[in-house]
């Protein structure tokens, strides 16, 4: 199996789940129950994760496709770039979704409402057109294989930091704020479950989990634009590869403070259930990881 | 400026001297992944230890999740040193590997400036604001400032040798 392969593995993912999560919703909001309406939110969550690396391996994709005869460039920079388009909406998909888990507020059943169909389209034409680089068949006959797709993010971004030198190293300072923030609070959150800081409530110190969520989205979007700028330096290197893997296990693990209760424990004595302990212990190991992974990059992984 | 010419004299050969050593030499030229790939790891570990957790204290007395009690996080401050010598020293290795060039670079005494500057405010917010003597939203302030300047120096390091040869 190579990257390409995993793409047409991952990429029904976005479109197919987050119709599964937005049946979910739906059926949460007319039955009123708030089990189901917690259930949607942990698969808008998991697609938007998932989405991410669908992303990824169809630049890898892209990579192997080149300069074959029968595959149309143009279509597949319009299917980068309407899948880029898809993918903003459906990261904050899956944001406001985590925000709602961590701690419920009305205003993100509109919010999720909104952007849950606003993905859903978009996500719906990126696949349309991908569907079309390698299935004629689905073209309507007498129509043009694809009309030009406005906006184009991917070629945007890609543009913004090849045009302008100091981009990267802004990106590259930012890249840092980013870890810092998201690591700092993981270190908290988790050490307060272990056992190790003591005297606080968990319900408190969770409190500062969005500030840990920020950074990762600072994280997120530097490091896609690094991406967009050289996508073949990281669809080529093993390295990004494991990176992203532990980075996207490490992200699905911030969903598990949100799990206990509306937002934990009040008692700041109160001493967290094993399995929180064993997933705390395995938080912190697994960013650790990303930022081994990260720095190593340009060390292993390289052709 | 003769002052300035004395000093180069002095230091000059010494900064020199550093990077010749073996060990300097190893950390730059041996190429293994246990070598400058190891130490940089390491040195990206420990800010993400130190810088994350002293924000995180930052951001709690700037008044986010003021629930949790300041006498809860002196725990972390074990951490916190831990994570700062493990950069004092993997800092000194890495500066060593190129004595001449980081010496000579204006972003690097910055850096080193802002990293004072910050330890000294993480120490001040422990004596003073953990015993309950000031509010400390100034120092936090200050402190979120001067580790945001250090990690921005720190980065752009190469890139301002770069600009300035």
């Amino acid at each position: 199996m190579n990257l390409a392969h995993l793409h047409l593995l991952l990429n029904h993912v976005p479109t197919v789940g987050l119709g599964v999560g937005f049946g979910l919703f739906l059926a949460s909001l007319i039955g009123k129950s708030d089990d189901l309406k917690r259930a949607s939110f942990v698969v808008f969550f998991v697609v938007a994760l998932v989405a991410i690396p669908a992303y990824l391996t169809g630049d890898a994709a892209r990579f192997t496709l080149q300069n074959r005869t029968g595959v149309s460039d143009e279509l597949i920079a319009a299917h980068q770039n309407a899948a880029m388009l898809a993918l903003i909406p459906m990261e904050l998909t899956g944001f406001v979704a985590w925000i709602a888990l961590w701690r419920f507020r009305r205003w993100t059943l509109a919010a999720l409402l909104f952007l849950s169909i606003v993905t859903f389209g978009l996500m719906a034409r990126a696949a349309t057109v991908g569907g079309q680089i390698r299935h004629p068949e689905i073209v309507t006959e007498g129509r043009a294989a694809f009309a030009p797709l406005w906006p184009t993010p991917a070629a945007m971004g890609a543009a913004l930091v090849i045009d302008h030198p100091w981009v990267w190293p802004i990106c590259e300072i930012l890249h840092f704020v980013g870890l810092c923030l998201l690591f700092g609070v993981v270190l908290l959150v988790n050490l307060r479950t272990l056992g190790f800081i003591t005297g606080v409530a968990s319900a408190d110190m969770k409190r500062l989990l969005p500030w840990g969520m920020a950074g990762l989205g600072v994280n997120i979007v530097t490091g896609m634009l690094f991406f967009l700028a050289a996508p073949d330096q990281y669809t080529q290197n093993t390295a990004f590869f494991w990176k992203m893997a532990v980075m996207l296990i490490g992200a699905l693990s911030l969903l598990s403070p949100t799990m206990v209760g509306e937002s934990g424990t009040a008692d700041p004595h109160a001493r967290a259930p094993i399995a929180a302990k064993v997933i705390a212990a395995g938080s912190i190991c697994l960013w650790i990881g990303v930022i081994f992974l990260g720095r190593f990059l340009p060390y292993i992984g390289a052709e | 400026m003769e002052d300035g010419l004395v000093v180069c004299g002095q230091t000059g050969p010494v900064l020199a001297q550093l990077e010749q050593t073996g060990l300097a030499t190893w950390i730059r030229e041996s190429g293994v992944l246990y070598g400058y790939p190891l130490i940089l790891f390491l040195h990206t570990l420990g800010l993400g230890t130190l810088v994350g957790l002293n924000s995180a204290i930052d951001l709690r007395l700037l008044g986010v999740a003021s629930g949790i009690p300041l006498a809860s996080l002196e725990k972390t401050f074990w951490l916190m040193w831990s994570g700062f010598a493990v950069n004092a020293a993997t800092g000194s290795l890495l500066f060593m590997s190129d004595a001449t060039k980081h010496a000579s670079n204006p972003a690097f005494y910055l850096k080193l400036a802002c990293v004072a500057l910050a330890v000294v405010t993480l120490m001040r917010i422990r004596s003073q604001v953990f015993r309950g003597r000031e509010s400390g939203r100034l120092l936090a302030a200050a402190s979120l400032g001067f580790w945001f300047v250090a990690l921005s120096a720190g980065r752009l390091m190469a890139y301002i040798i770069e600009f300035l040869s």
